[in-house]
This record gives C-alpha cells, sequence and structure tokens, in this order.
C-alpha cells in the first residue's frame, strides 16, 4: 500500500519535474538572444553549483579528514612524548637505584639514607614523588615529611602520596617500568627502576603530575591546536566512554551559546597501579578548521558566481551575434512583404550569411517573376504589344498628364478580312500575319504607343498633338501605314485595316469615353467600307444608342410576342399555283410601328437574338404551316449564325414534331456564307439536318464566291436565285442566259430552281421560257399575314396579273 | 693446577710468592683432608636409606641448583663436612659454582680466576660483607657464622650473581641438572625439607614442608614457584 503509494508519489514528483523542464524550455522570451543566454547561464549555472557543491563538500571532508589524520598522528605523538618522558624519568631513577650506597641503604633497610638519596633524586630531576617499593610490598623512603614542599596533605596519605602500595606491586612484578599512578588524588606519569643487590630487592619509582599545565607544555609540542587531558576512565561521560578507544569521532557541543564541532581521540595509557584504567583524551576543534575551508569556499562560489555573469555576458554576446543578422533578415522580409526597396548588409561567411544571400537570390528571382508576370499581364502573348489594361492605364495617365491645349488621338484598327486569312491559310498564318503587323506598326509609328486589344483589333495612342496640327493628315498617315504588303510564310497577303478614330478633349476627356468613340468610329468605318477611317461624330454616338434600345426592345418583343409572320407565296410555273410560303418575320413596334427586318435582322445576327429569334420563326412556321393543306411547304431561312449554333437540330426536330407536319413540308433556306467557315462542319451540319428529312434550299444563289463549287459538295434541293439577276431581266442585256445557265446547272444536279423578286409579268415570261421552275415576287403576291394565307389558297392563289400575262 | 700454575711463574719471587705457595700447601692438606672426611662420612651414613627429591616449578620443569635441605626431627649436631670445597671462584666473570652449599661456621674461599679484578658483596643478612677488588691469582675469604642464604654480588659486575646457603644439616646439596638431589643415608621418620631457590616466590625465597620419611630408598617431588 504504502510502496504504491511512494511509487505515485514520486511519478507526480517526476511528472512535476518535467513539467517545470518543458514549462522552462518554453519560456517565453521577446528575444531569441536573451532566452539563449538565460539557457545557457543556467545551465553553467546547474554545473556549477554541482561542482560548488561537491567541491565544497570533498573540501569539508577533506579537512575532517586531515584533522582525523592530524589528531590520530598527534595522538600518536603524544603517546611517544608520555613514553620518553617516562623514559627519562626512569633513566635518572636507574642511576640511583644503580648506585651501590643506595642499593646498600635499601638492602639494609636505612631509612634516612634512602629518603635523602630519595629527596636528592626529586630535586634533580623536577619529580614530585619519589619512594622506594621493597619487594616484600614495604614502602620505604616515602619522601613527603622531610621533602618540606607544598605536599602538606600528602601525609595524611602517608606512604608518599601512593594509597595502596601494593597496587603498584603487582604492575611492578609484572615487569612494568612505567605508567600512570595515583599520588595525592591526582593521576601522575611514573617510571620504576628495578633496585637489585644483586637480586631484585625492590624498585624505585618516581613521578611526575600530569596535570593541566604540564600537559598544556606537551600540547605546545602538537602540529594542531589541542586540548589534551588525562582522565580516569570512569569519570568519562557517556558519550566518551561508548568510543572505542583509539579512535577519532566527532561529537558537537554547545560552547559558549554557540554550536560548536569538536573531534575527540581517546587512548589508553599504560598504569602502573592496580584499579586505575588511565585515558587520555585529546580533543580538537573542527570548527576552526573548517573555518579556514570555508573562506575557500566562498571564493570558490564567487568564482563561480562570476564564472556565470561571465557566461551570460558571452552567451548574450554570441546569441546577438546570431540574432542581430536575424532581426535584419526579419526587417528585410517585412520590408519586401509592403514593397519596399530591401537593403540587406550581411557579409558573413557562416549559415546566416547563406540564409542572407539565398534571401536576397530569392528576392530577386521573386522580383523577376513579379516583373514578368506583370509583363504577361500587360502585354500580349503574341505580339508582345501592350494589351488592352495597359493600353487603358497608359492612356489614363497621359490623360491625366496632358496640358490643356494639347491633344491626344487615339485609333481603333481593326484589320479587313483577316478572318478569312485565318481560315483560308490556318492559325499559323494568321498568327505570323498578326506580329508582322505589330512588328509593322511599332517601326511605321514610333512615337505612338502601339497595344494589341483583341483578336484583328489594335489600338495606337498617340499623344503631344499640338494645336493646329493636321489631324488628317496624321489619319492619313495611319491609313498608309497599315495599307500594304505583308508576306508571311512566303505567301504575299495585303494588309488593310478599317480605322476608327477618337482625339482628346473632344471626343472625350477619360479614357472610357474616348476607347467607346473609337470603338463607335471603327464600326461606322467598317460599315462605309473597308480600308477606310472615320473620325468619332456625336451622331455616332447617337446611333450606337439606337442600337442598344433597340436590341432591348427585340429581347421584349421576343418575350411580349410583338412579333408575327408574314408568309410569301412560291409558285409553280409548271403547276401554275401555289406549293409553299417562305415565312418572313415581322416586327410591330408599340412605339414605332412597323419595323423592317433589314433593320432588325443585322442587329439580331449581331447581338446574337438571331438563336431565339430563329427558333421562335421555326415553331411558329411550323405551327401554322400544319393548319394548311397537306401539300404546300413552308420556307424558314436560316442565318449563318443560327447556322453554326449547335442546338440547331434540336430546335428544328422540336418544331417539326410540336407543329405536327411532314418533315419534308419545312424548307431550310440557308446562305453561301455559311462556307466561309469550317466547310467540312459547314457540310456535317448540312448532312444532319437532310437526315431529319427536311429541305435544303441555296438562298441568294450567285452573289457570294465559288458558287457553283458549293453545288457540287452538296445536293441542295433547291437553289434560290437572286433577286440582282431577275432585275435583269426584261431589258436588253443578257440576264436571260445567266438564269439559263443556272436552272441548266441546277436541273443538270437535279436540283429545282427559284426565282426571287419577280415583280413584271415579262421577267416572269423570261423565267417560265428559260426553265425556271419556281418563281417568288410582288408580281405573285406580297407577303400575306398568317390568316391571310387560307384564303389565298382558297381563291385560286393566283394574282390577277400573273394569269393576265398568261 | 692452581699449584702448577703457581709453580710455572719463578719470576715472582717475592713475599707475596711466598704466601701463594704457603696457601697453595695448605689447600693441598685441606683438599686432602676433606677428601679424607668425605669418605668417612658416606661410610658413615650407609647406615640410612637414600632419598631421592625431585624439584619443580610451576610448569613442572626441573630446578637445577636449588638448594634441598633436611632436617630430621632426630638429628644429632655433630660437624657437618660436605664432599665439595668450600670454595667460590669468580672465573669467566661469573661465580664458579654459582650455587654452593656451606655448613654453618664454615670459611669460604672466593679465588678470582679472572684477568679482571673482582670485588665480592652482600647484603644478606646471614652474612654482611664487603671483599674490596682483587686482582687474579688472588683469593679472600670469608667464614659464615649464620644460616641462611647469602647472596654474593660483585660491586663492577652487575651481572655476576653468586649464592652461598649456610646450613646446619649434613644433608642438603644442590640439585643437578634434572632437578635431581639425591640424600643418602637418611633415617625414619619425620623431617623439614626446606627448597631455596634465588627466584622462589616465597618469603625469604624458601618454601618448607614436612615429611614422615619411609623406610628404604624413596623419592619425593617437590613443586615450587619461581618468578
Amino acid at each position: 500500500m504504502s510502496g504504491t503509494m511512494a511509487r505515485t508519489m514520486t511519478r507526480s514528483a517526476r511528472t512535476n519535474w518535467r513539467a517545470l523542464l518543458r514549462r522552462a524550455g518554453d519560456l517565453r522570451f521577446g528575444s531569441l538572444s536573451v532566452r539563449i543566454a538565460v539557457l545557457y547561464a543556467s545551465l553553467f549555472a546547474a554545473v556549477l553549483a554541482m561542482v560548488v557543491l561537491f567541491a565544497g563538500g570533498g573540501l569539508s571532508r577533506f579537512a575532517e579528514n586531515s584533522a582525523t589524520r592530524d589528531l590520530q598522528s598527534n595522538a600518536r605523538v603524544f603517546n611517544e612524548i608520555l613514553d620518553l618522558r617516562a623514559g627519562q624519568m626512569r633513566q635518572s631513577a636507574e642511576v640511583l637505584a644503580r648506585d651501590f650506597g643506595f642499593r646498600e641503604a635499601v638492602a639494609t633497610q636505612d631509612g634516612a639514607t634512602i629518603a635523602s638519596a630519595l629527596a636528592s633524586l626529586k630535586s634533580r630531576s623536577n619529580a614530585d614523588a619519589a619512594f622506594v617499593l621493597a619487594l616484600d610490598g614495604d614502602l620505604l623512603g616515602a619522601d613527603t615529611a622531610g621533602a618540606g614542599d607544598d605536599e602538606t596533605g600528602s601525609s595524611a596519605h602517608g606512604m608518599g602520596g601512593v594509597s595502596d602500595p601494593a597496587s603498584l606491586w603487582y604492575r611492578l612484578d609484572a615487569g612494568d617500568t612505567r605508567g600512570i599512578i595515583d599520588t595525592h588524588g591526582k593521576l601522575a606519569l611514573a617510571a620504576a627502576a628495578p633496585i637489585e643487590a644483586p637480586d631484585l630487592i625492590g624498585w624505585l619509582v618516581i613521578a611526575q603530575p600530569l596535570d593541566r599545565a604540564e600537559l598544556d607544555k606537551l600540547v605546545d609540542l602538537a602540529a594542531i591546536p589541542l586540548d589534551a587531558q588525562v582522565m580516569r576512565a570512569g569519570s568519562q561521560p557517556q558519550w566518551a566512554s561508548e568510543k572505542p578507544t583509539g579512535t577519532v569521532f566527532e561529537r558537537g557541543l554547545i560552547e559558549k551559546g554557540e554550536k560548536a564541532r569538536f573531534l575527540y581521540h581517546i587512548s589508553d595509557l599504560p598504569a602502573l597501579q592496580e584499579g586505575i584504567a588511565p585515558q587520555l583524551v585529546l580533543r580538537h576543534s573542527l570548527t576552526g578548521t573548517l573555518g579556514q575551508y570555508a573562506s575557500l569556499q566562498y571564493l570558490l562560489i564567487a568564482l563561480a558566481l562570476a564564472g556565470i555573469a561571465l557566461v551570460l555576458v558571452l552567451s548574450l554576446q554570441v546569441a546577438r551575434s546570431v540574432t542581430k543578422p536575424l532581426g535584419k533578415l526579419d526587417e528585410a522580409t517585412r520590408a519586401f512583404s509592403e514593397g519596399r526597396d530591401i537593403e540587406l548588409k550581411i557579409e558573413t561567411k557562416d549559415e546566416v550569411g547563406r540564409l542572407a544571400r539565398s534571401f536576397k537570390a530569392m528576392v530577386s528571382a521573386i522580383e523577376e517573376r513579379e516583373r514578368q508576370i506583370i509583363h504577361a499581364g500587360l502585354h500580349d502573348g503574341l505580339t508582345g504589344l501592350p494589351n488592352r489594361k495597359l493600353f487603358t492605364e497608359q492612356l489614363g495617365s497621359l490623360l491625366s498628364r496632358r496640358k490643356t491645349d494639347e491633344r491626344l488621338l487615339i485609333a481603333y484598327v481593326d484589320l479587313d478580312d483577316f478572318k478569312v486569312i485565318n481560315d483560308t491559310l490556318g492559325h499559323p498564318v494568321g498568327d505570323g500575319f498578326l506580329r508582322e503587323v505589330a512588328e509593322h506598326l511599332c517601326t511605321a509609328l514610333p512615337d505612338a504607343l502601339v497595344a494589341r486589344l483583341g483578336g484583328d483589333e489594335f489600338a495606337i495612342l498617340i499623344d503631344n498633338i499640338q494645336p493646329g496640327a493636321n489631324l488628317a493628315g496624321i489619319a492619313d498617315d495611319l491609313q498608309n501605314a497599315l495599307s500594304r504588303e505583308i508576306t508571311v510564310a512566303d505567301q504575299p497577303l495585303d494588309m488593310s485595316a478599317s480605322i476608327g478614330i477618337a482625339i482628346a478633349p473632344g471626343d472625350g476627356t477619360n479614357g472610357t469615353t474616348l476607347m467607346k468613340n473609337a470603338d463607335l468610329a471603327l464600326y461606322r468605318a467598317k460599315k462605309e467600307g473597308k480600308s477606310t477611317y472615320h473620325f468619332f461624330e456625336p451622331s455616332l454616338d447617337e446611333q450606337a444608342r439606337k442600337r442598344r434600345q433597340m436590341e432591348l426592345d427585340l429581347r421584349l418583343a421576343l418575350k411580349e410576342g410583338h412579333l408575327e409572320l408574314n408568309f410569301q407565296p412560291l409558285f409553280s410555273v409548271a403547276r401554275r399555283q401555289v406549293t409553299g410560303f417562305e415565312a418572313l418575320v415581322r416586327w410591330n413596334h408599340p412605339t414605332h410601328g412597323q419595323i423592317a427586318p433589314v433593320e432588325f435582322i443585322p442587329l439580331a445576327e449581331e447581338t446574337g437574338l438571331i438563336v431565339p429569334l430563329g427558333e421562335w420563326v421555326l415553331r411558329e412556321a411550323c405551327r401554322q404551316a400544319a393548319q394548311w393543306p397537306e401539300e404546300i411547304s413552308v420556307a424558314v431561312n436560316i442565318s449563318p449564325k443560327q447556322f453554326i449554333y449547335p442546338g440547331l437540330s434540336t430546335t428544328i426536330l422540336q418544331a417539326i414534331s410540336a407543329g405536327g407536319i411532314a418533315a419534308h413540308r419545312l424548307e431550310l433556306e440557308i446562305t453561301e456564307s455559311i462556307f466561309i467557315a469550317d466547310v467540312e462542319k459547314t457540310m456535317a451540319t448540312l448532312h444532319g439536318l437532310r437526315n431529319l428529312g427536311v429541305r435544303i434550299a441555296l438562298d441568294d444563289f450567285g452573289t457570294g464566291y465559288s458558287s457553283l463549287s458549293y453545288l457540287r459538295s452538296f445536293p441542295f434541293d433547291k437553289v434560290k436565285i437572286d433577286r440582282s439577276f431577275v432585275e435583269d431581266l426584261g431589258g436588253e442585256g443578257n440576264g436571260h442566259a445567266v438564269i439559263r445557265a443556272i436552272t441548266a446547272l441546277a436541273d443538270a444536279l437535279g436540283m429545282d430552281t427559284l426565282a426571287e423578286g419577280v415583280e413584271l409579268s415579262e421577267q416572269y415570261d423570261v423565267l417560265e421560257r428559260e426553265g425556271c421552275q419556281y418563281v417568288q415576287g410582288y408580281l405573285l403576291s406580297r407577303p400575306v399575314p398568317g390568316d391571310a394565307v387560307a384564303r389565298l389558297l382558297s381563291s385560286g392563289g393566283l394574282p390577277d396579273l400573273v394569269r393576265v400575262s398568261v | 693446577m692452581v699449584c702448577k700454575r703457581g709453580l710455572m711463574r719463578p719470576a715472582q719471587l717475592s713475599v707475596s710468592r711466598c704466601l701463594l705457595l704457603f696457601s697453595c700447601g695448605a689447600l693441598a692438606i685441606a683438599v686432602l683432608a676433606l677428601t679424607v672426611l668425605a669418605s668417612a662420612s658416606q661410610a658413615f651414613a650407609a647406615g640410612g636409606a637414600d632419598l631421592r627429591i625431585q624439584i619443580t616449578d610451576q610448569n613442572g620443569m626441573p630446578i637445577r641448583n636449588a638448594v634441598v635441605e633436611v632436617h630430621p626431627a632426630a638429628l644429632t649436631p655433630r660437624p657437618i663436612r660436605f664432599p665439595w670445597r668450600m670454595g667460590m671462584a669468580q672465573k669467566g666473570q661469573a661465580f664458579v659454582p654459582g650455587t654452593l652449599v656451606v655448613a654453618r661456621g664454615s670459611t669460604v674461599a672466593f679465588p678470582n680466576l679472572d684477568k679482571v679484578r673482582h670485588s665480592i658483596y652482600s647484603f644478606s643478612p646471614a652474612a654482611r660483607f664487603e671483599i674490596d677488588l682483587y686482582g687474579r691469582d688472588q683469593t679472600r675469604t670469608h667464614t659464615f657464622a649464620r644460616t641462611g642464604a647469602v647472596k654474593l654480588g660483585c660491586n663492577i659486575h652487575d651481572d655476576m650473581r653468586g649464592y652461598i646457603r649456610v646450613t646446619d644439616t649434613p644433608h642438603a646439596g644442590t640439585t643437578d641438572r634434572n632437578g635431581y638431589l639425591t640424600l643418602p643415608g637418611m633415617n625414619t621418620g619425620r623431617a623439614r625439607v626446606t627448597v631455596w631457590h634465588p627466584q622462589l616466590r616465597a618469603p625469604r625465597n624458601e618454601h618448607r614442608i614436612e615429611v614422615m620419611l619411609a623406610d628404604g630408598a624413596q623419592t619425593r617431588k617437590i613443586g615450587v614457584r619461581l618468578r
């Protein structure tokens, strides 16, 4: 139980100790250097404390041991001195004991003679007592009465102060010659010399007292301060008599109110008398001895403290040499993160120096990368010219610095027919062309800022135009710079561009306005025809506003149903009856009234509204056609944008099934321009549509490029001859020859032909004669609303004009 | 031998030489007389039995040169003559023989046979005397009138010890190296045996016992304590 408790306690103590250590390790100091210094100093202090502790302990142990040794050796010396003393006494006793006269006196028991001889011996050898103990135990020549010294009390003892001569006799008889005896009640050192005449007849004994004065004289001979005392064993205190004799032991005493430590050595002394057990007690003050060593300990502690202070200072210094550059690095890092310039001067060759160099390298690498990123963010990857963002920024800063009378010109440039180059010669050539143009622009306009805005659009900024400068001249120069031949991949290409120009401050004083206006001017320039420039005019802005309004209105119209379909009949020349209708969209604007498709279809094309618009037309056309007779078809125009729209097939399918008409009753009219885009994709789309079962007609035939190749590449169901060819008919020209050629060609390819814009009966006649199968136009009927279709069909369908001409 | 030596020194023709010749002659006569006496006493003693006594110490070891005196209860006083010479020579810085038993009234000669001079002193109560230093080939005498032990020392040679036991009984002698002493011609009856030895632990170094002597030869063993 107690064992478990002890274990628990030790464990908890250990845990506490560990926690303390951890806390010491976690000590939070503001600076690393102070922490290092404190930790080092603590460690050093701990080590020094151990050293001081052990050295101090060792010192005091050493002091105690050496004092013990000293005391032991002094005890031996003391014994030897006593022995020597006794020897001397014996010698002087022997001199008398051998004297013939003295022997005779003893042998004859001549008491007076003996006494006088002993008296002279006493005075000669400084003895305190001298007597003769005869072999038969008698005490002869007890000197007391005649000696006349101060031993007045000794007469009471009678026998020279020796209370019991017999107690001496046995020792002497046993051969002892020296030892302690009791004279006058005090312990005295005695020596005996045998008296032989010639055989032993007795002993001559002389004695000297071992009183304080005598012992003090002996103590003076000792190497260390001693306190000596000769005592009877029985008179020793209890603690002393318990200790074994001949050993050194320690005993603390209270002396003069202070606690003092003493070393004791008690040794037995030889006794020359029975019944006494004399002991020599040596005492040495350990306190005094240790006091000398204590100063040494204090010196040690002082040295340790000085050492700790030194370590503290030095480790602080060392730590600072580490942390100072670290601090610099820290500051530099902060400066770097705040985007300030960095000044870092660490030239050491150690780890910190390497860190500093690495840091510098990292900073410059980051700066380089940042520069690259900024460059990439602000420049066009293909041409290396500034991009729209940089152009806008530069424009803004230049505008803000512009002087009042100074003008600034920006020109938006759009390369003409770049799409054709890209589509016909491939993107690599297109990219090369753009690069060449960019390079050429930079060379031709060294003072201008040239930027690529995206695609084939470039922007040019010319500032610092003085008042009175010829702006038209500048525009001409721009135009000239952009109108030339460029060779890309060994192919000569004509470069021409439309340019829109806006000038600050007249056309705006902020970048956004200027750029918008330049864009409007460009739009106008492109509308006016290729390779031309146009200055911004406020009216352009007005037109643009109107277009935006119309776009909003168109969206609303689609949503609210302001659109409706009109149908223009398609007339079969051979059958002389209406066989189908072309659906044409009409917009009844709530405020502006009827708006012509010519006005809003291009807008729908530009804005992408053509897709929902076309979808609506398809659905509506199919829905209405469902109410018509089975044989009447419906034709719907599909714009190029609509054609490339991926969901076209689905839309058509949904329109057919929603309306519930047979697929072959729906005729899609597409223009040649769809072939300008990816031909393969176009063909795939066409075949897909054909697979739906709908009929496909080629609209506006004869106006585009290589029409014949298109005819050959896809089996259209019908070819619609452009109205421009029909207009030529009826006059003197050879318009009928073209019609004939087309009909012959279509006939050969198995396609039907339809002529658009037939307005005159003469035209109709020619068409009929030349073999055109269908006609469409005002001659037959204007487009009519949906509800008029049924009436038109029931009335026989043909206007009088036609019938008249027939 | 002594005479012969004396005769071999013809250079000394002084009075002392005459004296020496005289003493030699006296000694020779004395020796002759003693020899005759001894044989006569032996013849006389042949009437009793032999008493054989052994003296041992406390350890059972035999004691040599212990003096044994037997005083029969009935002792007719008559002149005592011991068969040994009444002389204690000084030879090799020692008394020779070391222990000598003499009858009361005997005169003992102390011839110095050494090359050095010797003195003789005795503080013993039985005979207190002092003989000053005397040289080689000289002799001194002393007559012992009282019984008891006489311890002889030389004043200048502390180690020299000689013991003369003066007795008043014819039945006395010293033990041999085995501690034995044979006393012939002892009559039966009560007797007091006194053993003396210089180291014997007893008053006056004497040990006394009363014995009853039976008829015929007998042996007694007496133990004493020595210091």
